[in-house]
Parts: C-alpha cells; sequence; structure tokens
C-alpha cells in the first residue's frame, strides 16, 4: 500500500494542527467526570432546590460504581459518537471538494492507503479519547461511589470502543460517497440510531446487529453477563471493514470532483 | 521524433455529453506542447485523464518504455488550474510531503524540498503556512511540488490564467527554464501564451482536435492571404458585414466578422482587392481601415474555434 | 454528605471539572486567534467560546473554522 506511512503521518499531523488531539479527550473526559460528579451531588441539589416540606427525608437509592459507568458510556455512545462523526464528516468530501485529494491522488499512491491512513486516525483518537475518559470517570466513581468490577467495566468499555469505532468508519464511507459532509454526519447517525432503536424493539430477532453493542454493554455493567456476544461483534467488525473498502473503491472510482 | 505519451481516441462522456470526442495525439520527447482552446473545449478534461483523475470513457494513453497496465503516475508530474494545498502545513512540509509519498526517503525529500522550494522563488516562504500564500505563490508551490519525482512529463492545466501580470510572467519564465530539462503538456486558451513557450500546438473545439502540429508547421500550411476590414459602426456598414460574413465566392474563400470588421481568406490578393473595394464603394461602407497581407497564427486560432 | 460552597473538599471534587474546562475555553480562545478563516465573525465566536459552556468551545472547534488553504 504505498505512501501509508506518509499519509498517516499527515492525517496525525492533522489532528494536532487542527486541535483534535486536545479537544476531543478532553471533551471525553468531562462527560466521564460530570456522571459520578453529578450523583455524588444529587443529593445536595435537590435539597438546595428547597421545595420539600420541612422534614422531608429524600431517599434515592444510590446508584453502584457499575451503574455509574454504564451512564458514562451511554453519553459516549451519544454525544461521543456524534461528535467523531462531525469530526470526520468530510474526511474524504472534503478533500475532493477543494482539490487537495486530487494533488495527492495523481501521486503514485494506493488510494486504498488514502482511505485508510484517514481510518487509523480516526480510531487512534477514538481509543485515545475513550480511553483517557473512561479512565478519569472510573477514578472519580471508585473515589465518590464505590468499586466497580472490574473485568465488566473493561468489557462493557470495549464494546463501546467498537460502537464508536463501527460509527466513525461509516462516516469515512459516507464521506467517501456524498458530497455533502453534513448528509454524511447524517447518514451515519441515522443508521445506527435507527440500528439500535430497532434492536430495542427486537432485541432477540437482531441479538447480532451492531445496534445491540449498547444494551449488551449495559447489561455487562449492571447484570455482570450479556449473553453471547460474538455474532454482535463479528457482524459489526464486518461493518466496519465494509465501510472502508466501500470508501476506497469510491476514491478509486472518483478521486477528485 | 520520438513520442514520449501518446493518447489514441480519447473520449470522455459525462451523461451522453461527449466532452472529449476522440482525440489523438503524441507529444515527442522533450518537447513543448499546447492545448489550445476555448473555455469548455475540453482542455481539462483531456488534462485530467492524462493525469489519471478521469478515466476515459473509450482510447487509450501509453507511455513510451512502459508496459500498457503500469502506474504512469510516477512519470507524470500534474499540476492544476488552481492547486488547493493543506493552509495548516507550511510549503516546505507540503513539499517533504510530496517527495515522501512520491517514495523518497525523509532525507532526501527535505534536500529535493529545500532546491525545488529555492528554483520557485519560494525558499524565504518555506516555513510560512500555506494558508498565508498569495495566487502566485500557490502557483509556484505547485509546479514545484509536479517536480519532486523528477517526472519525465509535465502536465499542467492553464498554469498561468488565474494569476496577475506579475505573477504570470513569473510563472511562464519558469516554465521557459523547465522546458530545456523536460518535457510539457500545457493547456490554454490565450494564443501569445501557447506562441511564447511552445513547440507544437494542438488546437481543440468541442472535444476534438481541430489543427495540429508544430508551429512553424502550421504557421506555413495555414498562410494565405488574408484582407481585414475595419468599418466605422454606421447602419450600412455593419449591414454590409452582417450580410458579406460567411459569403464566399470568386477571389474571396472565406469571409469572418470579428468585433468592428471582417476578415476575408483569399486566394489572389489583387482580385480581391480590387473587388472588395469596389463592393464598399457600391455600397457605402465607411471603411476605417483596410489591410492586405498574410494569416497570421492569430487568425488561424480565430477560424479554427469560431463555428 | 453535607457540604458548604467554601469546603474545600468540595472543591477537590469539582476543581479538575472547572480546570479541564478552562482548558478547552483557552484551547479555542487560541485556536480562534490563529485561525485564517473562519465561518462568521471571530468576535461572535469569541463570545460564544466563553459564555456557552463545553458547547461552544466545541461547536466551534467542530463548526468554526476552515482548515483548506
Amino acid at each position: 500500500m504505498r505512501g501509508l506511512a506518509a499519509m498517516l503521518g499527515k492525517e496525525w499531523l492533522e489532528l494536532a494542527r487542527s486541535w483534535k488531539w486536545l479537544w476531543v479527550p478532553l471533551v471525553f473526559i468531562l462527560l466521564g467526570i460530570m456522571q459520578p460528579v453529578s450523583y455524588y451531588f444529587l443529593p445536595q441539589l435537590l435539597d438546595a432546590a428547597g421545595n420539600l416540606p420541612e422534614g422531608a427525608v429524600i431517599s434515592i437509592p444510590l446508584p453502584s460504581g457499575g451503574e455509574i459507568l454504564a451512564g458514562t458510556l451511554e453519553q459516549y455512545g451519544i454525544f461521543g459518537a456524534l461528535i467523531i462523526a462531525l469530526s470526520f464528516m468530510g474526511a474524504v468530501s472534503q478533500e475532493r471538494n477543494t482539490g487537495t485529494g486530487a494533488l495527492i491522488l495523481v501521486k503514485p499512491v494506493s488510494p486504498a492507503a488514502f482511505v485508510l491512513s484517514k481510518w487509523l486516525a480516526m480510531a487512534a483518537l477514538v481509543a485515545a479519547s475513550l480511553a483517557a475518559g473512561y479512565a478519569a470517570s472510573w477514578y472519580y466513581t471508585v473515589v465518590l461511589i464505590g468499586p466497580v468490577a472490574v473485568g465488566n467495566a473493561m468489557a462493557g468499555a470495549a464494546l463501546y470502543a467498537l460502537w464508536l469505532l463501527v460509527v466513525g468508519s461509516s462516516a469515512l464511507m459516507f464521506s467517501a460517497l456524498w458530497k455533502s459532509p453534513a448528509a454524511a454526519a447524517f447518514s451515519a447517525l441515522g443508521t445506527f440510531a435507527a440500528l439500535a432503536l430497532l434492536t430495542s424493539l427486537f432485541p432477540r430477532q437482531l441479538a447480532w446487529s451492531p445496534g445491540r453493542l449498547p444494551a449488551a454493554s449495559r447489561e455487562l455493567l449492571l447484570e455482570g453477563a450479556a449473553g453471547s456476544l460474538w455474532p454482535t461483534v463479528a457482524v459489526t467488525a464486518l461493518c466496519v471493514i465494509g465501510s472502508v473498502l466501500i470508501a476506497v473503491r469510491a476514491v478509486r472510482a472518483h478521486p477528485a470532483d | 521524433m520520438k513520442p514520449l505519451l501518446t493518447a489514441e481516441k480519447l473520449v470522455k462522456s459525462f451523461g451522453g455529453v461527449r466532452a472529449v470526442d476522440g482525440i489523438s495525439f503524441a507529444i515527442g520527447e522533450g518537447r513543448c506542447a499546447a492545448l489550445l482552446g476555448p473555455n469548455g473545449a475540453g482542455k481539462t478534461t483531456t488534462i485530467r485523464m492524462l493525469a489519471g483523475l478521469l478515466r476515459p470513457t473509450e482510447g487509450r494513453i501509453a507511455f513510451t518504455g512502459l508496459p500498457e497496465r503500469s502506474d504512469i503516475r510516477a512519470h507524470i508530474g500534474y499540476l492544476p488550474q488552481s492547486p488547493s494545498f493543506y493552509g495548516w502545513m507550511s510549503g516546505r512540509e507540503y513539499m517533504m510531503y510530496a517527495g515522501r509519498l512520491c517514495g523518497l526517503r525523509a532525507a532526501d525529500a527535505k534536500r529535493t524540498a529545500d532546491e525545488l522550494l529555492a528554483r520557485v522563488g519560494l525558499a524565504g516562504a518555506g516555513r510560512r503556512r500555506i494558508a498565508t500564500y498569495s495566487g502566485g505563490m500557490k502557483q509556484r508551490l505547485g509546479l514545484a511540488q509536479a517536480l519532486v519525482h523528477r517526472p519525465k512529463l509535465l502536465v499542467l492545466d492553464e498554469p498561468v490564467s488565474a494569476l496577475d501580470p506579475v505573477g504570470r510572467r513569473e510563472v511562464l519564465e519558469l516554465l521557459k527554464e523547465l522546458k530545456r530539462e523536460t518535457t510539457i503538456l500545457f493547456s490554454t486558451h490565450v494564443l501569445p501564451d501557447a506562441e511564447e513557450l511552445c513547440d507544437d500546438i494542438m488546437i481543440v473545439r468541442d472535444g476534438r482536435i481541430v489543427v495540429q502540429g508544430s508551429l512553424p508547421d502550421i504557421r506555413e500550411r495555414y498562410r494565405e492571404p488574408v484582407i481585414t476590414v475595419r468599418t466605422e459602426r454606421d447602419e450600412a456598414s455593419l449591414e454590409w458585414v452582417k450580410r458579406r460574413a460567411g459569403k464566399a465566392g470568386g477571389p474571396v474563400v472565406s469571409a469572418l466578422p470579428f468585433e468592428d470588421g471582417i476578415r476575408f481568406a483569399v486566394s489572389d490578393l489583387d482580385a480581391a482587392r480590387r473587388l472588395l473595394l469596389r463592393e464598399m464603394a457600391d455600397e457605402g461602407v465607411k471603411v476605417a481601415r483596410i489591410e492586405a497581407g498574410y494569416s497570421t497564427l492569430e487568425d488561424v486560432f480565430m477560424k479554427a474555434v469560431s463555428t | 454528605m453535607d457540604f458548604h460552597w467554601s469546603d474545600p473538599k468540595l472543591w477537590q471534587i469539582i476543581g479538575p471539572v472547572v480546570v479541564v474546562q478552562l482548558i478547552l475555553m483557552v484551547a479555542a480562545l487560541t485556536a480562534l486567534i490563529k485561525a485564517e478563516h473562519t465561518r462568521g465573525p471571530k468576535w461572535v465566536w469569541a463570545i460564544v467560546i466563553v459564555v456557552v459552556n463545553i458547547i461552544g468551545p466545541v461547536a466551534f472547534f467542530l463548526f468554526g473554522r476552515r482548515m483548506d488553504g
């Protein structure tokens, strides 16, 4: 795959120069910390709101550590996915629309390397942001709320990593198919929101679908088991690979505008 | 003439419209060739097929000395009409990136980048971000990045038409230097640019090549006696020009109107002059200027691209 | 779990949140100042970044700049 190393270097540098290496992990960290902190202060906040009659006892069952982490991951599943899709919605189309890609693809490089370098940069950003944010959330949860089951917490996060990766990959694919970045983001987010919704409506029939990942992660963290996950993981991996292959085909057929 | 690149019956259709409609040509090694024609003639489409950005609907492109299906991009340096770069990179970083993409090692890429930046006069601006470059600077950076892998053929799409007069001069001078060391094909809609730089010219119109040959050869082949008449803009004169347009006969071979007059290609200069002068006197045409002589390249170009 | 607003334990907990938000804001402002082209006037973005917590900087990073040259 000619040009991969050089292109990867360029994507890496672009993530740094566009501040993505800084702000995306920071936002994940904030989302991660806020979950345990807000639960911790919830009784106080209700108290401060002060509409309760004197002597009323507020009794909120204190959530378990696993529940807090599940909540954090849910945030990542929605807002994290939104950020990733919006960050990469123009990955290919912008290079086509502005003409920067034409100048690269006339060089003796492979279109597969062009797409793969973008995918690897996206995957690295997803992995780093999720790891940083989740670590922060975990730390706060243990300090403020209580212990968590390490194995399940790791597995739950891994499922969400896969979820973010498949959303990001499809954003990349749509950016190679469609001219408009907004349409690409909308398609990627719409597809997976619909998939998650359908899977929650028909959990048995769609047990293999990537839409099961969020629910499976929650089950792991709350109940400690989620049944067999291999079909879901395998299908999701296929979706990721398929997205990259389709993007490569699109770039090869239509390198420039 | 040993051809470096041959294009055979290239066709490109976009949804039924044949933007390029069977173009064939050969570019001799070491020559400088121009694709000359009005906007929309199919020049850019042809060039983008050569650069590998468009796949020809029909026809083939062959590079001498290379197997049929090998990657000709390694031997072509391409500069689009208005190149876009990553604005967040510096000129030097972009050059090094281009070099690495062409397979240079990091150290070689660095050396080549500095050499070429100096060559196009960007040594001082190399560390500035490209977003701050002017149009002329971007064009020169574009030229430098097209040269990074020492291509056998340089393919340039309207290299000077988007530039101001100063930028245009700079790039033209650079191209004059470059044509001594490499083969160049460029497109333009400006005849003087082609005349200044080129050995060979291909005039394109409606997706076809209508005139093709070396510059002296074209001048010789299409040399014909011409009478040019400019008139006042009064009604009788304009009416006569309109009536005379396209009408041949006798010593007049063709009649082509232009902005403020009409140009006759003739077979016999003396006979035609007598005929036209008498006719204009009879019709009361107010002649501003009449000129008899031989056709210039501009006449050939105008005739080739007008209907 | 009863805090007064001057309680140091409270600030131990939410201090990092405030610091991370500040870093995000300063980063966005720096990027705004250095940006060659922005979509919309810079002063509007400056207000959005400072006033709208978290979402302001994120919106600027996502939509505020044009990265092409």
